[in-house]
């Protein structure tokens, strides 16, 4: 087992620049999810780790080994696909088996080996098997048996739950953390669900366009967004996003309002903030209390009632919409006029170019 | 019009079909029962059927020699050209980059050349490699002929294989070869399978070929034999119908014992044009 360094990682094809310089250091035994929407970068990013897209610039280093130049099958990594790309002809057993034959491990040893794995994740009454007798639950552990049978430094993810049920999706979320706290491995993961990547991450790498707008635990990106899109992107519902102006500022606090917000005060401790300025408030829909004293009104246009939080969007006069969970039963319909209130530890502030304050 | 009616006329539509396919074999048949020497007359059923004339076709045109001829030749030219079109296709389906294109263009070129206009050079050709009056003369020709089609084929397949599938062998630990051997040819065997079966076909009723570059008919295929059988026998109709039979024999055999194979093969080509 081992970590891994990327040094300026940067990708490029043709005059198109899609990744734009990614540096990361992964510790052994770390699970790091790569999240951020469709053409972000993240499997090209996933791919060049695996060796089966070459870099344009950069370094990658895995354990001790400069690994550019390294074939895939030399790089001591295993992937499990989205599509899980099981080999039709094969059955579970030769598929599990196959890296194991190629490199013409002894059969005894081959076959304790896929007979272990396959206890491991609960398949042995499938070993037989053709793929495409399989469900897609069943497939998708093959996959995974297939990567753990190798014993790689790394493993790697490439959106593997995007293809099961929701339900599935859940339980093999679960598997899969279980399976990291056994093996210990490192293991990278991409996804374009913020869902999973909160839930599975040691550590979360939130891209963009190439470039890497984050990176840190689940809570830290939750608590302490480093930018607009990393706060829009992490938590659901939405954060929601308000344009506000600065009314005056003080040490530690400054004071707000704007065409939607009525005054109020927030701890700010940044000294560079002018009064005057323009600033964007950043407020996670669970932050939201009802409050007739709040400083948000407007009118509600949806209720969703989820028994421990009721979801409710409200129009504001500017008609932007803002969405509040609240927590427990409320008794608001669609309709009515709603007063929200926040805790001030709660908002975010962001300034003109997006970063936070 | 109602369904069942509807159904009717389409059984009826088939039934004309099948009727108008098999018309040529059943008259082929009738005749081939005439007495040898008279000139049958189209579709009737001989008073005296003369079942001696396949005997005798097959006595007369050495029938036994011209099969094993026939099968040489399918040996030399099938198993050949499948390997080569097999890896020729992996290749330019998974191993070139679009700069590389034009490499298959140059087959696909080839897929527009009329096969009558290449003899009078690939004659002269022959002739030149002293293979003329081998088999080698026909075999190796052949085997150059299909090669535009069956590359054509098998990269149409192989390109249909997803990427992740080699990716995935790569990271298993495979060579490029290791992954062709085990992982492409497998999954490749129904492309392969119609591909033998329509050059097997196209090489057993080869006639040109065989009538222009070799001379002796036993060392021709059965189809091209035919051409000599029928200068020799130009007159006996019925001898002449009943060797034809016999020479399309192995093929419907075939058909028959690889029906869903056949079948295949021909979906195939419709599908991937």
């Amino acid at each position: 087992m081992a970590g891994l360094e990327l040094k300026d990682i940067r990708k490029s094809y043709g005059n198109v620049e899609v990744i734009k310089g990614v540096d990361l250091s992964i510790a052994h035994g770390e699970f790091v999810v790569f999240v951020g929407p469709s053409g972000c970068g993240k499997s090209t990013l996933l791919r060049m780790i695996a060796g089966l897209e070459d870099i344009t610039g950069g370094d990658i280093h895995i354990g001790d080994r400069l690994v550019n130049d390294v074939e895939p099958r030399d790089r001591g990594v295993a992937m499990v696909f989205q599509s899980y790309a099981l080999y039709p002809h094969m059955t579970v057993y030769d598929n599990v088996g196959f890296a194991l034959k190629l490199a013409k491990t002894d059969k005894q040893v081959r076959d304790k080996k896929i007979r272990e794995v396959a206890q491991v994740l609960q398949m042995e009454e499938l070993l037989d098997r053709k793929p495409a007798q399989l469900s897609g639950g069943q497939r998708q552990r093959v996959a995974i048996g297939r990567a753990i049978v190798r014993e790689p430094e790394v493993f790697l993810f490439d959106e593997p739950l995007s293809n099961l049920d929701a339900a599935l999706r859940v339980d093999m979320r679960m598997e899969l953390s279980r399976l990291h706290a056994d093996l210990g491995a490192t293991m990278i993961y991409v996804t374009h669900d913020q869902v999973e990547a909160m839930t599975l991450a040691d550590k979360i790498v939130v891209l963009d366009n190439g470039i890497v707008q984050q990176i840190g635990s689940p809570l830290e990106l939750y608590n302490r967004p480093a930018n607009l899109f990393v706060a829009g992107f992490i938590g659901s519902p939405k954060m929601n996003i308000l344009p506000v102006d600065v009314l005056e500022t003080a040490e530690n606090t400054i004071t707000i309002a704007g065409t939607t917000i009525e005054k109020t005060t927030l701890p700010c401790a940044s000294a560079s903030i002018q009064a005057g300025s323009g600033l964007t408030l950043g407020l996670r829909p669970q932050a939201f209390v009802a409050d007739p004293e709040g400083v948000l009104k407007g009118k509600v246009e949806l209720v969703e009632r989820l028994g421990h939080e009721t979801i409710i969007r409200i129009r504001l006069k500017d008609e932007t919409t803002v969405t509040a969970a609240l927590v427990g039963q409320s008794d608001l319909e669609p309709g009515d006029m709603a007063s929200l209130g926040f805790k001030p530890e709660e908002a975010h502030l962001f300034n003109a170019s997006g970063e936070r304050i | 019009m109602n369904a069942k009616l509807q159904s009717l006329l389409a059984r009826a539509l088939i039934v004309i079909l099948m009727g108008v396919t098999l018309l040529p074999f059943l008259s082929m048949f009738s005749a081939a029962l005439a007495p040898s020497g008279t000139y049958p007359y189209g579709l009737q059923w001989p008073s005296d059927p003369q079942w001696i004339n396949f005997v005798k076709a097959f006595e007369v045109a050495n029938m036994g020699q011209l099969l094993l001829s026939s099968t040489l030749i399918v040996v030399g030219v099938v198993p050949v050209s499948v390997l080569v079109s097999t890896m020729a296709g992996y290749g330019l389906a998974k191993l070139t980059s679009d700069k590389y294109k034009w490499l298959y263009l140059i087959f696909v070129a080839g897929l527009t050349l009329p096969f009558e206009a290449v003899i009078t050079p690939l004659y002269y050709e022959v002739r030149a490699l002293g293979l003329l009056n081998t088999r080698f003369a026909i075999i190796l020709p052949l085997i150059g002929l299909y090669m535009p089609f069956s590359v054509y084929w098998m990269r149409a397949h192989f390109l249909n294989v997803p990427k992740d599938l080699t990716e995935a062998a790569q990271l298993d630990g495979a060579t490029r070869w290791g992954e062709f051997w085990r992982v492409q040819v497998p999954l490749a065997r129904p492309a392969i399978m119609s591909l033998s079966i329509l050059l097997f076909l196209w090489t057993w009723n080869q006639f040109l070929l065989p009538v222009v570059l070799v001379r002796d008919p036993m060392q021709r295929t059965m189809a091209g034999a035919l051409g000599a059988f029928q200068g020799q026998w130009g007159t006996d109709v019925p001898l002449l119908c009943a060797g034809s039979l016999m020479i399309l024999a192995p093929t419907i055999i075939l058909f028959l014992l690889f029906q869903r194979q056949f079948v295949a093969a021909l979906m195939q080509g419709a599908v991937k044009g």
